[in-house]
């Protein structure tokens, strides 16, 4: 499952998602902050305003009596005192409006009392001023104490008021300063956070851009899979299907519909659907194996047949295994092939083999018969022959002693066809264990079995490279070169000693279009090259061939078996041989012996 | 005269091989008594019969009708009072198969029927002239087929 790409973005954006976030909580916390403290600065500046104000007011309405009396005690008009009179009431109007300003505050509240004594003291000296300037009881000196008392009184005022104001601007900017402290935050700091927000939130869109992207390519090579596979579903002609085990929900791909005979989508498939299609026969392995692949996760290949809509029988087989998914659910996921082709072919690659296997039986019982049944009557004819004793003979006419002769000759030559005929089958039929063998030794068995022959022939023999040690068979491979050997000292020139030169060599299969077919790259290259009579090479396949012999009986007795031996030997070791000949100059025979 | 004289079995279905046999074992020099049977089924009656006196040497032929030469030797080997018999096998085949298959079975020697007359007498020679004891002693693959020098 490799090809699988892994978007494991989402926590990533969750992360940068969550940065975010905070980080935009904490700026607008700071700015509420902010708001706040400048709200309550802005209060504060108010409260100090207002005091400042309404002790201004207080002065104001002082010094509005005072120029009242003294535009009074100068005129003597009354108009005068108006202002005088109503100073009162803005003095009382003031100082509940300072009373109520400085509520939160002890030290201004004893300030402000201070003032008020003051005040009260100041009208008590303008009633005496009034008193002491009015005509009827005017007295100078009295006048003029008051008025400088009154003056001093008025200083002092003036000074507490400013007191207070100090006050109050020391406090406002004490918390002005402490607010300025607090608000931290620079406004710097703040854009700079805001940026590195929306630097995530840009990194958060590209990261989802880009899965995007990448979702879109594999999107396309899903697409591609999927119709590679629909196509290849119908071509190699197996189809796949899906089940969810937990919503019971089956998929059938479109090659299931058709190898059931439906057009894609024609039905929607559910758990007994395809059991329906299965051939009564074969229901209970079905039912079986679909319990099997729940209990073991996975479904070994099961055989089975399917009924077709039209009442066609097809051959079916499938596969299956238990998935589960990153979601934990678990999925059936099984292949079915339509085998029937393949079935078809084997049953007739069976009845070859049955064949075969009876051709077998009936060329072993052929063997049987050679061995035995041919043998006993010819054995019976050399006996009788071997029975008529020269006194016998003696009796008999010229033409008669002749036939018998001959009879005799024809009694052996049929004897050698028999035994070589049954020496051949036995190189088809009998056993072939492979041995690892030294070719040397097999060699040296064969020049001792042919030593009498040698000798009488004069024969020499010559190795000129040593041969392999390989996987033989013993017997047959020692039979091979008996039988070149043998046929190499046969055909031999007359009144030539014949000379056989054995060689060997390791060859590559590709140097030899012969071999070149072979499943294997090495072969040892053993050639018998002799100074014999040779052949015409057009014969050079034929000689191979069981019976076939190039020259008559009288000539060189033979019965065209022993090269067709050697050629099937060489067959039993997947190996190969060939001959080739200049007529009168010698033949040379070439093994090729798989390493 | 007769008293010691060996006494020989063959069971063979084929009459010329017997009328080989009698006529070699007449040519033979030592003093033989030659017994035939017909087939397998013969034989096994002749020697289940305890009127029978036991032959010294039995030459069993392997191709005969209603019970094969092999079947017989296996009945043989297993009957306690004949199984100590000693048994040439006298067949016309040779294939490996007949003279592994015998030789298991427990027959003493192998003997593959020549097609000379004077083959013939040579082997039986031998046969007569074997040192029982001492071949069967000393048996084994190699030896088990009787071959003439």
């Amino acid at each position: 499952m490799k090809w699988i790409p892994k978007f494991n973005s989402s926590n990533y954006l969750r992360v940068i998602f969550i940065i975010a976030i905070f980080i935009l909580l904490f700026l607008s916390s700071i700015a509420y902050k902010h708001n706040r403290d400048l709200n309550e600065s802005s209060k504060l500046l108010m409260h100090t305003y207002e005091i400042n104000i309404e002790l201004e007011r207080l002065i104001s309405a002082i010094k509005d009596a005072e120029t009242g009396q003294r535009g009074y005690m100068i005129t003597r008009n009354h108009r005068f005192l108006t202002p005088y009179l109503f100073s009162r009431d803005k003095v009382n109007t003031s100082f509940i409006a300072l009373k109520k300003l400085t509520a939160d505050n002890p030290e201004q509240k004893k300030n402000l009392e201070k003032i008020y004594k003051l005040i009260i003291q100041r009208y008590i000296s303008f009633e005496n001023c009034l008193k002491y300037s009015a005509p009827e009881t005017y007295d100078k000196r009295k006048l003029d104490n008051h008025m400088f008392g009154g003056r001093i009184l008025m200083e002092n005022i003036r000074f507490k008021v400013d007191e207070m104001n100090d006050i109050e601007k020391t406090f406002l900017n004490k918390s002005l300063k402490k607010y300025d402290q607090e608000i931290s935050l620079g406004p710097i700091l703040s854009i700079s956070l805001f940026l590195v927000a929306l630097i995530f939130i840009f990194l958060a869109y590209r990261k989802i851009s880009r899965d995007l992207e990448r979702l879109k390519i594999y999107n396309k090579k899903l697409l591609i899979s999927s119709g590679l596979m629909a196509e290849s579903e119908a071509i190699g002609k197996f189809s796949t299907w899906q089940w969810d085990l937990d919503t019971d929900k089956i998929d059938y791909s479109d090659n299931q519909f058709r190898l059931l005979g439906f057009l894609p989508n024609s039905f929607v498939p559910n758990k007994d659907s395809f059991i329906n299609f299965v051939h009564p026969e074969d229901k209970d392995i079905i039912a079986a194996s679909i319990e099997g692949i729940i209990n073991n996760k996975e479904l070994p290949f099961t055989y089975y047949k399917i009924i077709l809509p039209n009442n066609e029988i097809r051959h079916f087989k499938s596969t299956g295994k238990l998935l589960v998914d990153q979601n934990g659910s678990n999925i059936l996921l099984g292949i079915n092939f339509d085998i029937t082709d393949e079935h078809l072919l084997n049953i007739k690659l069976q009845e070859r083999n049955n064949e075969l296997e009876k051709s077998n039986k009936e060329l072993a019982s052929f063997n049987h018969v050679a061995s035995h049944d041919l043998q006993e009557p010819l054995r019976k004819i050399q006996t009788f022959i071997s029975r008529i004793s020269e006194a016998d003979k003696a009796v008999l006419s010229d033409s008669a002693k002749e036939y018998i002769i001959k009879v005799e000759t024809s009694a052996k030559r049929m004897r050698v066809l028999i035994d070589d005929l049954l020496l051949f089958s036995r190189t088809n039929t009998t056993k072939k264990e492979f041995v690892k063998s030294n070719l040397n030794e097999l060699l040296e068995n064969a020049k001792s079995e042919l030593a009498v022959i040698i000798d009488e022939k004069k024969g020499n023999l010559k190795v000129t490279a040593k041969l392999p040690k390989l996987e033989v068979i013993p017997y047959q491979i020692e039979q091979l070169f008996i039988n070149l050997i043998g046929n190499s000292l046969k055909y031999s020139k007359p009144q030539t000693a014949p000379q056989i030169t054995i060689n060997c060599e390791e060859v590559l299969s590709n140097e030899y279009p012969e071999i070149m077919e072979q499943p294997f790259k090495k072969f040892y290259k053993i050639t018998f090259t002799d100074n014999g009579m040779g052949f015409d090479p057009q014969f050079k396949d034929n000689i191979f061939v069981l019976f076939q012999r190039l020259h008559s009986k009288t000539d060189y007795p033979g019965t065209g078996i022993g090269l067709a031996i050697c050629k099937k030997i060489v067959e039993n070791h997947k190996g190969h041989i060939i001959a080739d000949s200049e007529p009168g100059k010698g033949s040379v025979f070439t093994v090729f012996l798989p390493e | 005269m007769q008293k010691n004289a060996l006494h020989i079995l063959l069971a063979d279905d084929d009459e010329d091989d017997r009328l080989f046999f009698k006529d070699a074992f007449e040519e033979v020099k030592v003093q033989t008594k030659v017994e035939f049977v017909f087939d397998g089924l013969q034989l096994m009656e002749h020697l289940m019969n305890p009127d029978t006196k036991l032959p010294d040497i039995l030459f069993l032929d392997l191709n005969m009708p209603k019970k094969t030469g092999k079947e017989c030797l296996i009945e043989i080997k297993k009957t306690e009072h004949l199984k100590n018999l000693i048994i040439a096998i006298y067949s016309t085949s040779s294939s490996d198969e007949d003279i592994e298959d015998t030789f298991i079975e427990g027959a003493n020697i192998y003997i593959k029927k020549p097609s000379d007359f004077n083959a013939l007498k040579k082997i039986i020679n031998e046969v007569i002239t074997l040192n029982w004891h001492y071949h069967t002693s000393g048996l084994n693959r190699d030896n088990f087929l009787l071959s003439l020098k």
